[in-house]
């Protein structure tokens, strides 16, 4: 750690520009790896999804042979969900998880920068299927006995780049335990962490459980197609079922390993831009965990139509249950809003958007919960649309929301706040445009997957809808990079704490130094800088909360807490 | 009470109208199609009240953000702190309630529905559906076995107003058996020798054609598996089964060229080219070593013979040609079992 202190400076420390960025261990710039390679993917996967929306614009094949399409949305599904969203969650907790801890850094720096360096390396790797033949085709949850019989290296290359890109989760989430649990400040208690910190935690704990599931179920394909394994091929005693068992197991937690540190994201962002503290913190904790919980016994509901032995009304118990968390979570953001003084920073549009949209998303989950429904839209565009609501209605929504909260905390400079509403309000109603007009289709009957569909009148206008809608929001990125380039270049500064933010992170400059804090303020709840600016007056209109962190400190120097 | 003025009433009703007008339409629009099946119109009317419960949560959570978004803005200028209010208990456990007492009825509504959706009959019809890639066979009990192409989907008769039984065999990969009008899909999983393939019980409530297709992807040519159901009368489904009964025999070799081809794993041909003389008639003794069902088909001509279940073989007789270059496709895979076919004089 903070060794090279103790010596003086000399030429010799100092490395080339990149040859720094290339080899560094500091959490900041190993976040902000992250999260740019992560925008870098997530670029590529929403040119795919472009492609498959201009293939379905309108009935009929154009411009692509049913393999190639196969090919360009199993891409898309994997890039985005592996490559993009959990990586770029991962980037902000690792810039800013040791800061709202008033860490030095992360508990294992090394290791930190060896998960990062794993995912390019694995992202090419499954990418690189283009240029030996053809890239995996059978969908980002490659169902067997179709991938056993796959034919070509891409579902090779598939299933290694993403064995990598787990491991790479699994280091993080050792690393992100560690430093929750053993690098807090003095007086940060469990429960005076964020909780952006919180929702960190409960998901690394799920990848650490679920995502060693994923990767023994990897290998197992990967003997079945390249050793004459048996695992899923019924043709040689194997159980097709397993797989889905096994991915599933895995890809239910998957979908909270996504949702959680976006719900994190907003809620830190919702109390600073109502200038409230976040309404029943600690009743948002345990929701977060009972939902971490529950996410490890719902993974059937994507089986449903599966028939066989499946003990259909258990699923469909615990999957309706996780709507009571998540119902507990969306009235403590209303309850945040209510009677606050709300400012609309593009920060707080994303943070609302995100609360609008996955509810949406929420709500099609718990219709999705009933079998007999299920039975209906399960692997038809009403999924589709579901996943997206719950995946770019969320967590989406929640990256944007992050990058234009903590951007001037990283380069210390605020990015344009027009050109971001502008970003908003396109992004927002492409989105509405591209996913809305596919809970219909579904519910029609459109199938997920096909290259081509029958041409029917009330199909044709709503997928031509949701293609509009797609290139909206690929317009709407536009704005965006426009804001981050011009930002750079000319971008008003930000100072230490441009929001009058509630967190650790905005007690220290922007960027923050390396090892991060010369001093930090006392800490006494979650909100240790509302204190530090409000605190006298604050405290003469509610005393009870100074005092009620008082005492709870008092008990944690006994040892009681 | 004073009476309020006409036109702010109006502007009432339309505050309050059109905002329920525009969730009116916009949850009419989400709906399934018109249950054609009797277990279908429960899960109809699951949907109608799963619908209405989710329509009030909308509105309930849109409205009040929308509200709070107008009603609580920070004034321009405002510098005093909102009252910092950290929760409270009661309101808390009530708003625990809501959403468990809202997924309590769904849950138990949903296992009714589930019970009606699964019943099982007594003397059902049993039809066989094997999927495969990328085709359906429907193969009746001392009936027909029929198998669609990719030009021609095949047509399951059902008959109108008594119990069927489907017994869902997947040949090769998982694919799935979804008519929409019904309401239902259920997956064909490859069990093995010693499985139990999975079934699907319906009683279709209204004469008619249903389309329905393939709705778990199952490899290149996925979009193209489809197919229609057709709900006929009693009398109409037993001259069905009696009229498309026998499979023509396979035509006898009288030909001087016979040609050698086979279909082997992984839905190939043994060769991409072949050529015979052009002018004469010529015999194709095809044998199928595949898993899955397969013909011989010539494009240009749209020649195309019987299908051969997986193991059998059988000779086409193929009309004369004239010279040139032709392709020759199985008709049920005619993406990926493609060949050349030469003509010469």
């Amino acid at each position: 750690m903070a060794t090279t202190t103790l010596e003086p400076r000399t030429a010799g420390y100092r490395r080339a520009w990149v040859l720094d960025w290339l080899t560094t261990v500091d959490h900041k710039k190993i976040g902000i790896l992250y999260i740019v390679n992560s925008f870098l993917f997530f670029f590529a996967a929403g040119i795919l999804a472009l492609v498959v929306r201009s293939e379905l614009a309108v009935p009929g094949m154009q411009f692509l042979d049913q393999d190639t399409y196969n090919q360009a949305f199993t891409m898309h599904g994997t890039i985005m969900l592996f490559l993009f969203i959990i990586p770029v969650l991962s980037g902000f907790g690792n810039y800013i998880v040791p800061l709202q801890l008033g860490a030095p850094d992360m508990a294992f720096p090394r290791i930190n920068a060896l998960s990062f360096w794993l995912l390019p390396l694995g992202g090419l790797l499954i990418f690189s299927g283009y240029l030996f033949g053809g890239a995996a085709a059978e969908g980002w949850t490659s169902y067997a006995p179709l991938s056993n019989r796959a034919e070509g290296v891409g579902t090779d290359l598939w299933i290694i780049g993403l064995a990598l890109v787990g491991t790479a989760s699994i280091l993080g989430a050792v690393n992100f335990i560690t430093t929750i649990f053993k690098m807090r400040a003095p007086g940060m208690t469990l429960f005076r962490m964020p909780i952006f910190v919180w929702t960190i935690l409960v998901t690394a704990t799920l990848i650490l459980l679920a995502t060693p599931v994923l990767t023994a179920g990897l290998i197992a394909l990967f003997i079945d197609r390249n050793y004459g394994g048996s695992f899923f091929d019924p043709s040689v005693g194997g159980n097709p079922i397993l797989w889905q068992h096994i991915f599933w197991f895995f890809g239910h937690p998957e979908v909270y390993i996504v949702i959680l540190p976006g719900m994190g994201v907003v809620s830190e962002v919702l109390p600073v831009f109502s200038r409230k503290p976040l309404f029943g913190y600690k009743a948002f904790v345990f929701a977060t965990i009972a939902i971490g919980l529950l996410s490890f016994s719902v993974w059937a509901h994507h089986m449903f139509t599966t028939g066989g032995a499946l003990f259909l009304p258990f699923f469909s118990f615990m999957t309706a249950l996780i709507g009571i968390p998540t119902g507990v979570k969306m009235f403590n953001w209303l309850g945040t809003l209510y009677r606050g003084k709300l400012v609309f920073s593009s920060a707080m549009l994303f943070a609302l958007g995100f609360i609008s949209m996955f509810l949406i998303g929420g709500i099609s989950g718990v219709m999705l919960a009933s079998p007999p429904i299920d039975f209906h839209v399960q692997d038809t565009y009403f999924v589709v649309a579901h996943l997206h609501y719950v995946f770019f209605g969320g967590s989406v929504f929640a990256v944007f929301a992050a990058t234009y909260y903590w951007f001037p905390k990283m380069f210390g400079r605020k990015l344009n706040e027009p050109l971001g509403k502008i970003h908003f309000w396109i992004h927002f109603i492409g989105f509405n445009l591209a996913f809305f007009p596919m809970h219909e289709l579904g519910l029609l009957g459109m199938p997920r997957r096909i290259a081509d569909y029958a041409d029917r009148p009330d199909w044709v206008i709503l997928n031509f809808m949701s293609t509009v809608g797609a290139f909206m929001i690929a317009v709407s990125v536009i704005p965006f990079l426009i804001n981050v380039i011009a930002t750079f270049i000319n971008g008003e500064p930000a100072g230490d704490d441009p929001w009058e933010g509630n967190t650790l992170e905005w007690a220290t400059t922007s960027p923050p130094p390396p090892y991060n804090f010369d001093r930090l303020p006392p800490i006494h709840s979650e909100r240790p800088l509302f204190f530090l600016t409000h605190g006298h007056g604050h405290a003469a209109e509610r005393p009870d909360d100074l005092e009620e962190g008082a005492e709870e400190d008092a008990e944690h120097r006994k040892g009681v807490v | 009470m004073q009476p309020k003025a006409p036109h702010s009433r109006l502007r009432t009703i339309v505050r309050i109208g059109a905002p329920l007008l525009l969730i009116g339409l916009l949850s009419g629009c989400l709906l399934p199609p018109d249950p054609k099946t009797d277990a279908a119109k429960d899960v109809f009317n699951l949907y109608l009240l799963v619908l209405a419960l989710a329509a009030i949560v909308f509105i309930g959570v849109e409205g009040f953000l929308l509200y709070a978004v107008f009603r609580y803005r920070r004034k321009p200028g405002d510098d005093v702190l909102p009252e910092q209010l950290h929760g409270n208990n009661t309101v808390e456990v009530i708003w625990t309630l809501i959403p468990t007492v809202i997924v309590f009825t769904l849950f138990g509504f949903s296992m009714i529905t589930l019970g009606e959706v699964n019943a099982k009959a007594d003397n059902p019809t049993t039809i066989h559906v094997d999927g495969f890639q990328w085709q359906w066979t429907f193969r009746y009990e001392d009936g027909p076995s029929i198998t669609g192409t990719a030009t021609d989907p095949p047509v399951l008769a059902v008959p109108v107003g008594e119990p069927v039984r489907l017994v869902l065999n997947a040949l090769d990969v998982n694919h799935s058996f979804y008519v929409p009008e019904f309401l239902i899909k259920r997956d064909l999983i490859p069990v093995g020798e010693n499985g139990t393939p999975n079934e699907l019980e319906f009683t279709v409530s209204e004469e008619g054609t249903y389309s329905g297709q393939c709705a778990e992807f199952c490899g290149v040519a996925h979009a193209d598996m489809t197919f229609s159901v057709e709900a006929m009368s009693r009398d109409a489904f037993e001259q069905f089964i009696a009229s498309g009964g026998a499979t023509p025999p396979p035509a006898e070799g009288d030909c001087s060229t016979t040609i050698q081809l086979a279909a082997v794993e992984s839905i190939q041909f043994d060769t991409d080219s072949i050529e015979v003389p052009a002018g004469e008639d010529f015999c194709v003794e095809f044998t199928n070593n595949d898993i899955v069902p397969h013909d011989f088909g010539v494009v240009e001509t749209q020649f195309n013979g019987d299908d051969v279940a997986p193991g059998e073989s059988i000779t086409y007789q193929v009309p004369a040609m004239e010279a040139g270059d032709y392709t020759f496709i199985c008709t049920l895979h005619p993406t990926a079992m493609v060949g050349d076919l030469s003509v010469t004089e």
